[in-house]
């Protein structure tokens, strides 16, 4: 079917795109005198998309109810899967019994992962299991699936299995997991990724200060709630090849994770990456695409998961909380001299995407701010809690509160206008970032000094 | 159970387990997918749909309860050759972006215009209190709905 | 869900004799807003579901002789567009509109959310404040009983095995006496309240006669602040004697620290929306 969009551009909609500074009621005299300065420039001066308005194709299928999203589609004689999660935030698991739960009439199949050829994946380390075999390391480890009739008949199997645990000692705040007598979840040691960032002496730097400020700021856990919940269908087609069905946005990582734990190669998977009903990076890895193709195959049945809501908090990656140390000096004209910074990320019970989550947040910690002489250390630590995983902006959300709210500290300390300090340092067009990149296009100050003049800033403070 | 209910205009008839909820019947039973299943609990407003001419969470309602009751759901509205006035404005502002949301979005505001044709914004946000959206922030969808409500005063001003 | 037997009946007494008949595991469905929550998540088992929307006698809102008489099933959205209620107790129209969102307002009723007996329950304080009474029915006939009676713990009433909810009475000299509620949650939308209040006085000769003021969710169930009152009636209203007044109230509530505030901070939302709900109820008083 062919989507209309022939009614989409309407004339008298068109001519009502402003300018920003006319949508914020800017008078017209002002513009013209510049008071603020443009850093827009007109729509038609770019490009002549830039301004138009335009109907996404995907919208008639949207909003008539038609877009097929994962839980709404259904093929013949489809299973229903559920996972037993652990009951324990850490501890080993000694046996599982599934024999009562393969008993229930409407009962297809179970799962465990020692049946999972390779039973590990992950984007940096793998050192997730698709169910946890030896060790549960949070409470949404899944440790058991079942494959029954309908997904309340799967739902009561789960009371069924028995999974004898023995607990061992927590560690829920990554402070104290870096200490050296700290349980470990993994391997000898809880600090599983670093970060540092050098420059200049910031010692020598700090030193000369007329000011020294510190601020530990820190962030929480934040899960992404997607409207629609994670889901997946897999299915065995008669030549051999797996297919899958998937709210996944990263297809092609996903089927070399799907290979990998499935041990075959990635020629003989498909996986269909459907309309996905928000992501926001919660979507970005696998989660029981392996266990649902392993069930299919045993059943010799299409087999759908959807997680619940409380899989989505429980289960899947969520922000990581950050806790951040900064100490800066500065002149007490404000002018910044040196800065250190130290971030430890809960990472919670596996890597994920922690490792680029600590790499753009350890860059983007010193802020844009012009500064001589710095020191990040950044640590991503292992905690017995949800997994932290990609979610927009990659730590970049965490340090910005973290630098800003230092930075208001210093304006106070020190009687300067926090506007007045932002200006004083921020970055120039040609400044270098704190990795030594070159930076063009830079907009700080003409940004701020937008806003300041929108708000009437310093109308109001002065 | 055999349950009957008038779904968009037509008697739909399901043989269903008692503990079935009118979200279920409409998916699983009729093949109505527009209205999702988000959250399950009624918190987030993704399965409404209007019984009679009310909406409710299709979630937390027995498909028992809507029993010899008028139903619309999204698929009783414009199709995909015919929107409906209110999908033509959701379409000309964009007013969603991964989609998911839309339907109960648009099932909530038909159901206020429906009762209050010419809304304040205050009303529009609260009517939609319970529609969530993950993706957009509001600002097309309200757009969306007050655009509706003052074409809607225009027309009946000419008439 | 688990499986459950489900029945409709259309009067009080075949829902009484139903639940009588299929003893503990049955329940009595109202909106369900809660309780097929409860169901799906298992918290709850029922075996025989008895719809009770289906009783006529239960959904009306209507003036009799003895005052203004809300059925059990009346829902949230019918007590707000009725003009009985418009007429003779606006407050209940501003609790009703703080709860949940349109759709869970059309489906929940005022009997299931006085029968769920959490302690932040909203319609509670207004009613409480304009000393409502509650009649339940059981095998053995009908009760009738104050609602403070009614509430007994956190989600405990006093209905017995077997018994529902009937009606809710605003007795005649409560109607258009002046109310308000006021309710602070966490934000606009579908919040808890993190405390809920109301207050009712009419001012007899610029003197506070007949004042009650109700809490929720700072005691296991909403609460009236007795002495409080006390410290208010025959006494002409004044800034001082208000905060005095709500000083008194917060030291009768018992509030928790939880993930949603601490205590502290709501002994401070007391003080606060008990002086504005008094503050406005004596304002319509002396209009």
């Amino acid at each position: 079917m062919v989507i209309k969009v022939e009614d989409a551009l309407r004339a008298d909609r068109l001519t009502e795109l402003k300018h920003p500074d006319e949508a914020a009621g800017v008078p017209a005299v002002a513009r013209k005198e510049g008071r603020a300065p443009q850093i827009v420039p007109d729509a038609n001066q770019q490009t002549p998309a830039v301004g138009q308005r335009v109907t996404r194709p995907d919208s008639r299928p949207h909003i008539t109810g038609q877009t097929r999203y994962i839980d709404d589609l259904s093929f013949p004689n489809m299973l229903h899967m559920k996972i037993l999660r652990s009951e324990h935030a850490h501890a080993r698991i000694r046996a599982i019994d599934v024999s009562e739960a393969e008993k229930m009439p409407g009962v297809v199949a179970t799962l465990t992962g020692r049946e999972i050829p390779v039973n590990s994946f992950g984007p940096s380390y793998q050192d997730q299991p698709v169910l946890a075999d030896e060790k549960v390391r949070h409470m949404g480890d899944g440790v058991v699936a079942v494959a029954a009739e309908t997904e309340q008949l799967a739902q009561d199997a789960l009371a069924r299995i028995k999974v004898e645990y023995e607990p061992l000692p927590l560690v829920l705040d990554p402070l104290e997991a870096m200490n050296d007598d700290a349980p470990k979840i993994h391997g000898d040691s809880n600090i599983y990724a670093t970060k540092a960032i050098r420059k200049g002496d910031v010692e020598s730097a700090l030193a000369e200060a007329d000011l020294v400020m510190e601020g530990r700021f820190s962030t929480q856990m934040v899960e992404h709630v997607p409207m629609e919940p994670h889901a997946t269908i897999a299915m065995w087609e008669p030549d051999g090849r797996l297919k899958i069905l998937s709210s996944l946005g990263r297809i092609t990582l996903g089927r070399a994770d799907v290979a990998r734990t499935l041990d075959m190669p990635v020629n003989r998977i498909q996986i269909v990456g459907t309309i996905v009903g928000g992501n926001f990076g919660g979507k970005n890895e696998i989660t029981t695409e392996p266990v649902l193709a392993l069930l299919a195959r045993k059943t010799g049945r299409p087999v759908k998961g959807v997680f619940t809501r409380q899989d989505e908090f429980v289960s899947s990656t969520t922000r990581h909380p950050f806790i951040m140390d900064y100490r800066t000096g500065v002149r007490k004209d404000g002018r910044i001299l040196a800065r250190k910074v130290r971030i430890v990320a809960d990472g919670g019970a596996y890597c994920s995407w922690s490792e680029t989550t600590l790499g753009k947040g350890a860059i983007l910690s010193v802020g844009p701010y012009r500064i001589d002489h710095l020191e990040v250390k950044a640590y991503a630590v292992y905690t017995n809690k949800t997994t932290c995983g990609a979610m927009r902006g990659f730590g970049a959300p965490q340090v910005c509160f973290g630098y800003e709210s230092h930075m208001d500290d210093i304006a106070r300390e020190l009687g300067i206008d926090p506007l007045e300090i932002r200006l004083r340092n921020a970055f120039d067009e040609g400044s270098s970032s704190p990795t030594g990149q070159v930076l063009h296009s830079v907009a700080v100050k003409e940004s701020l000094e937008t806003v300041a003049h929108r708000v009437g800033w310093r109308e109001q403070t002065s | 159970m055999e349950i009957t209910i008038r779904v968009n205009g037509q008697e739909r008839t399901a043989s269903v387990p008692p503990e079935t909820t009118l979200l279920t019947m409409l998916r699983a039973n009729l093949g109505l997918t527009g209205a999702k299943l988000g959250c399950d609990v009624g918190d987030c407003g993704a399965c409404s749909v209007l019984v009679d001419g009310e909406p409710v969470n299709a979630c937390l309602m027995l498909a028992a309860q809507a029993a010899g009751r008028d139903v619309l759901t999204i698929e009783g509205l414009g199709d995909f050759q015919e929107l409906s006035p209110l999908q033509e404005m959701f379409e000309l502002f964009s007013s969603f972006q991964c989609g998911f949301c839309a339907p109960g979005m648009i099932i909530s505001a038909k159901a206020l215009l429906d009762k209050t044709p010419n809304p304040t914004a205050a009303e529009v946000r609260e009517a939609l209190s319970g529609n969530l959206c993950r993706c957009t922030g509001y600002t097309k969808i309200i757009d969306a709905v007050m655009e509706m409500a003052s074409r809607g005063a225009a027309e009946s001003e000419r008439a | 869900m688990r499986p459950f037997e489900y029945l409709a009946p259309s009067s009080v007494e075949a829902a009484v004799a139903a639940l009588a008949e299929h003893g503990p595991g049955a329940r009595a469905l109202a909106g369900g807003t809660d309780l097929l929550v409860d169901l799906k998540h298992d918290s709850v088992s029922a075996g025989l579901l008895v719809d009770l929307t289906r009783i006529a006698e239960c959904k009306v809102i209507e003036e009799t002789p003895d005052g203004l008489r809300f059925g059990s099933l009346v829902t949230h959205t019918q007590i707000m567009e009725s003009d009985l209620v418009r007429r003779h107790a606006p407050a209940m129209i501003d609790a009703a509109r703080t709860i949940g969102a349109v759709q869970t307002r059309n489906l929940g009723t005022l009997g299931g959310n006085l029968v769920t007996c959490v302690p932040s329950l909203d319609s509670g304080p207004v009613l409480l404040a304009l000393d409502a009474e509650v009649t339940i029915a059981g095998t053995g006939g009908r009760r009738r009983m104050p609602l403070g009676e009614f509430f007994v713990g956190p989600r405990k009433t006093a209905l017995q095995a077997g018994e529902v909810l009937v009606d809710i009475v605003l007795p005649r000299d409560s109607l258009g006496k002046p109310c308000s509620f006021r309710k602070f949650g966490l934000r606009k939308g579908q919040a808890l309240a993190l405390v809920n209040a109301a207050a009712a006085t009419r001012l007899d000769g610029g003197k506070i006669a007949g004042v009650r003021i109700a809490l929720g969710a700072v005691a296991p169930t909403v609460i009236r602040a007795t002495r409080a009152e006390a410290a208010l009636d025959g006494r002409s209203p004044d800034p001082t004697l208000i905060a005095e007044a709500a000083d008194i109230a917060a030291t009768e509530a018992k509030p928790i620290d939880d993930f949603r505030a601490s205590a502290d901070y709501r002994l401070e939302l007391i003080r606060t929306l008990t002086r504005r709900v008094l503050n406005e109820a004596i304002e319509t008083a002396t209009s």
